[in-house]
């Protein structure tokens, strides 16, 4: 009882919620991700190398250039890149999407350790100085405000981006010309087609900037919160951000509401001082949460109408 | 060679090859304009693939196209429309989850400010169109819930507000009413009363008759014949499609009904979507007879062959087999206890499309003793033996028993699922669609085994969207209109009269429910 | 076909490394040692290697069957790793608790517990599929983390440690062994080395039983030709009468049932322990190239194996011998899967797939793509 006390008390914390937000974020951008592009029709489990991907290159280029700006940028690029791979397979060769998915994940967590390898020898890949992050900022006046101030007004400059780009995404979804383009190719492409759109390039788009989302994720992994590149670092958060895209009815906003949830399981879980059990148990959790919210949820989500099914000019 | 100067199209030499078929062969054909025009053919006789060449979703190999006498280069859908050139797909390209205003712009949004979709002119947009050609529409329904009727008039404002000059429309009947079919031949001549040229695809020749100038026939990937409608009839079209002369009647002996073999009563389910589909359907089927059950699609009739083949489930009332409640059995029960099924979906439903011929015979009968050990392991040899058995005796055009259905011809996959339904000694066969989108000679060999199957002495239950084909082939008609069964007629019951208890008009007759 | 995948990624692979300052050459040699004992440099032996090879082929297959099998269910099993974990756990606290038993009673106790360990596994993903239409894809992922974290737990600090700080259990008992082929006597000496260097073990035979297992029970039963019929098409499945719960749930049972005895087959023919080695095994993931590499056929699943064995024994010896990470191997891999999904080689063979008019050619071995949560992956609605 003392344990479920402590935590709740925990929970009414602004430390708890400043973290478990920033936690969230984490999962938000490659989740966003994963809703434009299952949009758009095409099923993306490659968020997890990604992000990995962007988080490796963010690192080599803070470390070469020892500007964190330019590394976010070079990690969202490595993203990017990684998508295109996704996209010209699925889209272009009509590989299965999933199958594609997995080997973009396995050639990230390959193509990573490979190039420690090739870049630093056999060796660590060494750290970020601790001015050569990405910066904590602080909305002046904002972050007086009680409790919230804290929470949503010191944060890590990737944060105030990603619920940015959070609004933009259901904006650009649901109220613009593009967002029905979108929504069209993943619901029916033949429809689309026939109504002149070009469902390959509304494809590729889509997927490519999933790939910038992740991309952008990984930096913040690597030069905002660890500040060094280890292997395999995303530790399975591109597939946990998929589970919270699937959770929030491929939605944006729902995507948050579930990146939410796990980014305070996640909090709850850094501050486990109070609580005393193995940390190794403890780390299962956010997947035992994950297949506890599938189980609990799916059954009523209804995914777009052509998600996953590649598109065959002149087929029905 | 220059073009007639009044050819809205005209289409020369088009080849087009697809693994295995020679879809369309050195084909020709043109379109005056202002005039309806009507193409047609049996089933993979080629009109798809011609219009979809004409529409920019297939290449052909060789050809060459002409629009309003100029050669042009059609890419893709941009560049038809950009022609001029709409199509309504026989299959709506519709998006259920948006709005009818949506559905319509797509492609062709009206934006304000910085890319936001402008729902106020996109409905003005509409408002204006639905007006000029009298075809009236809310833009701000759900697509998904409209009628088909009213998706299909959708689909004629969405080519329309393009600019579409030239318009095709694939099969249009095939989902209406024969009121509705009434009301889309105004709406085609109106359209043409205004500067529009049609072209109309259907195998319906009485409709094709009534509204088309002209007729191009195809058959087998080449056109066969070009008609004037004037000078023309149906035996001539029909045998020009097939090649030799059609008997457009089925030829059977009155029927000599036993004792009843399957009682429903009071039967209620619902739909995919959960709403209810049947609303309490009673009807008894005897040995020995044909109940063909007569409607317009989404009336229930799929529904209730479901419910009793055993894949999906009553919400209340009773089926009794004989003696036997077997309103719960499932389809593998219901089949052991002598209930065949032949189902709609033929690709989807009734074949497993990568499964040879061989595998595909024993289809749900997999575990029965005759084709498996203890249930357990398979007892290959007896099944390539009667594999090869149904394929002679049901004349599956095949060169082996080890060839993917997904290789065969409509009407031959088709014959497989009769051959092995059939092929178990049914006492009831549960016919849905038997004769959909196949030849006409497998139309005329299916037909000829659903009387025999009757003659000796099996409960035939016959749902058709074909409402010649269910008079033909009933013995007693039942239709059906919003889940229930409205009236039972007899097999002469003139047409007028069916249309009218199919749309929820007339005055029913006997065992209404 | 697999052929021109496996070549594919070996050229992508060279220019990889080319582009990063390495030589293909010597990596690709540095494999081919390691891999088939051929053109070895630096006086390592053949047969070690090709002996070693084997050690790393045998969970390939099983665990390779465990991909296959449900791919023709039209499932997705990422999870054979956490699967395979889960019956290692499983033998190895049998084979701890008992060690006392003779290996009559204790050898199948570990084995069938790794079994049903690796069923139970598969079993979560199998059941939240069926009931909910959560898609295995997901839920198997998440099992394997979950196992991974299991076995830190048992193993730092946890109840199966040996002493403190070493990150390994307790041995299994003798009698919970797999016999090498070779006697392990220091004294006989096979192609110049001590027989006890050799450890191909009888686990062998297990794993290439598991594979005609596999293709009895896929071609020859009706059960068999249920799992092809609810992958192909669910809704001729269940209008058939097949129950595709039922079948979803046991083919991911029987999927599980050989990924654990995958899992139990390592320790009781290897390592005798768990070790930190499982944290980072990738045997799970290797095996969904071996499935899709197989073609999902029994021979082609131990071929794709035993490429797949060679290039993990050799990517150690292209590590040591040309200082070349062996992480190429999962490049190599993930360019192989890559290929064999998009058929790069048939569409550089038909002309490249851009543009219309294209005709579909979608390869027929792989059941229909499907979504996450679409039609395939749904519920189906079944009478009860």
């Amino acid at each position: 009882m003392s344990a479920l006390g402590d935590i709740l008390h925990l929970l009414l914390t602004a430390n708890l919620w400043q973290a478990a937000l920033a936690a969230a974020v984490l999962l938000l951008l490659p989740a966003l991700g994963g809703v434009i592009s299952e949009r758009s029709g095409v099923v993306n489990i490659a968020m997890e190398g990604m992000m990995l991907t962007g988080a490796f290159f963010s690192v080599v280029a803070d470390l070469a250039w020892h500007n964190p700006w330019l590394a976010t940028l070079v990690a969202i690029i490595a993203g990017g890149l990684m998508a295109t791979i996704h996209a010209v397979v699925s889209i272009q060769f009509r590989a299965d999407q999933i199958v594609s998915g997995i080997a973009i994940n396995i050639f990230a967590a390959g193509l990573t350790v490979f190039l420690i390898n090739r870049i630093y020898g056999l060796q660590d890949v060494g750290h970020v100085g601790p001015t050569e992050g990405l910066p904590y900022i602080d909305v002046h006046g904002l972050d007086q405000i009680p409790f919230f101030g804290q929470v949503l007004f010191n944060q890590n400059v990737v944060v105030y981006i990603a619920l940015i780009v959070l609004v933009a995404t259901h904006i650009i979804l649901f109220r613009t010309r593009l967002g029905l383009r979108i929504r069209a190719v993943g619901e029916h492409p033949q429809a689309a087609d026939t109504a002149g759109l070009n469902v390959f390039a509304v494809r590729y788009s889509a997927v490519i900037t999933s790939g910038l989302l992740s991309g952008l994720s990984g930096a913040f992994l690597a030069i905002g919160i660890s500040n060094t590149f280890v292997p395999n670092m995303t530790d399975g958060r591109g597939y946990i951000a998929l589970a919270a895209m699937i959770f929030g009815k491929w939605t944006p906003f729902g995507a948050f509401i579930a990146c939410l949830i796990f980014g305070v399981g996640q909090a709850v879980y850094d501050n486990n001082s109070i609580i005393h059990v193995s940390p190794y148990l403890l780390s299962m959790l956010p997947y035992i949460l994950t297949l506890v919210v599938l189980a609990g949820v799916v059954g009523r989500s209804t995914p777009p109408a052509a998600d996953g099914l590649p598109y065959v000019p002149g087929s029905e | 060679m220059s073009a007639e100067p009044n050819l809205a199209v005209d289409m020369r030499g088009i080849s087009k090859q697809f693994p295995g078929v020679l879809a369309n062969d050195h084909v020709d054909f043109s379109v005056r304009a202002g005039e309806i025009h009507a193409l047609v053919g049996e089933n993979g006789a080629g009109k798809s693939t011609l219009m979809n060449t004409l529409y920019g979703l297939i290449h052909p190999d060789s050809g060459e196209i002409h629009i309003n006498g100029k050669q042009v280069h059609i890419t893709g859908p941009r560049d038809a429309i950009a022609l001029g050139i709409g199509m309504v797909h026989q299959h709506f390209m519709l998006i259920p989850v948006f709005s009818v205003g949506e559905n319509i712009m797509l492609g062709r949004e009206p934006v304000a400010g910085p890319g936001f979709y402008d729902r106020a002119r996109a409905r003005g947009a509409i408002n204006e169109l639905t007006k000029r050609y009298g075809l009236a529409l809310d833009p701000d329904a759900r697509m998904g819930d409209l009628p088909v009727g009213l998706q299909q008039r959708a689909e004629i404002v969405k080519v329309l507000y393009r600019g579409a000059d030239i318009l095709i429309l694939d099969e249009p009947t095939g989902v209406l009413t024969p009121q509705e079919s009434k009301e889309l031949f105004r709406v085609l001549r109106d359209l043409v009363k205004s500067g529009k040229t049609i072209i109309f695809i259907s195998h319906k020749l009485n409709e094709v008759l009534e509204i088309s100038d002209r007729i191009t026939v195809m058959r087998r990937g080449r056109v066969v014949g070009h008609l004037t409608t004037k000078k023309t009839n149906e035996e001539e079209i029909a045998t020009m499609m097939v090649g030799r002369a059609v008997l457009l009647r089925v030829e059977k002996k009155p029927a000599t009904p036993g004792a009843v073999v399957m009682r429903v009563e009071n039967v209620t389910a619902n739909s995919d979507q959960g709403v209810p589909a049947l609303k309490g359907v009673s009807f008894e089927l005897r040995r020995g007879e044909i109940l063909g059950i007569a409607g317009v699609e989404g009336n229930g009739q799929s529904e209730l062959m479901e419910v009793l083949a055993g894949t999906r489930r009553a919400t209340g009332g009773h089926v009794l087999l004989g003696e036997r409640d077997i309103t719960t059995y499932d389809a593998r029960t219901e089949r052991d206890a002598g209930v065949a099924f032949i189902p709609e979906d033929r690709r989807g439903a009734g074949l497993v499309l990568s499964f040879s011929i061989a595998e595909n015979t024993i289809l749900g009968r997999e575990r029965s003793p005759k084709f498996s050990w203890r249930e357990l392991v398979l007892k290959l040899v007896a099944i390539r033996e009667w594999a090869r058995r149904l394929v002679k005796e049901f004349d599956v055009r095949t060169p082996s028993i080890d060839v993917a259905a997904r290789n065969l011809s409509g009407g031959n996959q088709q014959k497989v699922i009769v051959a092995r339904e059939i092929g178990s000694d049914p006492k009831v066969l549960l016919a849905a669609q038997p004769t959909r989108g196949v030849d006409i000679g497998a139309i005329e060999f299916i037909h000829r085994r659903i009387v025999k199957e009757r003659d000796e002495g099996a409960a035939v239950l016959l749902v058709s969207a074909e409402l010649d084909e269910v008079r033909s082939l009933s013995d007693r008609i039942a239709v059906m209109y919003e889940g229930r069964i409205v009236s039972i007629e007899s097999p002469d019951t003139p047409e007028e009269r069916l249309g009218l208890l199919m749309t929820g008009g007339g005055q029913a007759r006997e065992g209404a429910a | 076909m697999p052929l021109g995948s496996v070549l594919f990624a070996f050229v992508v692979g060279a220019l990889i490394l080319v582009v990063t300052g390495a030589n293909p050459l010597d990596a690709y040699s540095g494999l081919l040692c390691g891999g088939l004992g051929l053109g070895c440099t630096q006086g390592e032996n053949p047969a070690l290697e090709l002996s070693n090879t084997i050690v790393f082929t045998i969970p390939l297959i099983t665990t390779g069957v465990a991909v296959a099998l449900p791919f023709r269910a039209g499932l997705f099993n990422i999870g054979a790793e956490g699967q395979m974990l889960a019956g290692a756990v499983a033998c190895t606290a049998i084979g701890i608790k008992f060690a006392d038993l003779p290996t009559i009673v204790l050898l199948p106790m570990v084995l069938l517990g790794g079994m049903a360990a690796g069923a139970l596994w598969a079993g979560i993903a199998g059941v939240l599929k069926a009931t909910v239409g959560a898609h295995e894809v997901v839920t198997t992922i998440m099992l394997n983390y979950v196992a991974q974290w299991l076995i830190r737990f048992l193993i730092v600090g946890g109840p199966l440690e040996l002493t403190s700080g070493t990150s390994k259990s307790h041995p299994i008992g003798a009698g919970a062994r797999l016999a090498t082929l070779l006697p392990s006597d220091n004294t006989l000496t096979v192609f110049g080395l001590p027989a006890s260097v050799y450890r191909v073990h009888v686990g062998l035979f297990i794993a290439l039983a598991a594979a005609a297992v596999f293709a009895f029970l896929l071609w020859r039963t009706s059960f068999g030709y249920e799992i092809r019929a609810v992958g192909q098409s669910q809704k001729a499945a269940r209008y058939a009468g097949v129950s595709v719960r039922r079948t979803i749930i046991l083919t991911m049972l029987i999927a599980g049932a050989f990924s654990g005895l995958a899992g139990a087959i390592q320790i009781s023919g290897i390592d005798h322990n768990l070790t930190d080695k499982y944290f980072s095994d990738t045997t799970g993931f290797d095996a969904i190239a071996v499935a899709l590499l197989g073609l999902g056929s029994a021979t082609g699943i131990v071929l794709a194996a035993l490429l797949f064995g060679a290039l993990h024994s050799g990517g150690a010896i292209m590590q040591s011998d040309a200082g070349i990470s062996s992480n190429l191997v999962l490049v190599l891999q993930a360019l192989i899967l890559f290929s064999i999904a998009a058929n790069f080689i048939g569409a550089i063979r038909r002309g490249l797939p851009f543009g219309r008019g294209v005709t579909p050619t979608l390869p027929t071995e792989l059941p229909p793509a499907a979504g996450l949560m679409s039609e395939a992956a749904a519920p189906p609605p079944e009478k009860t």
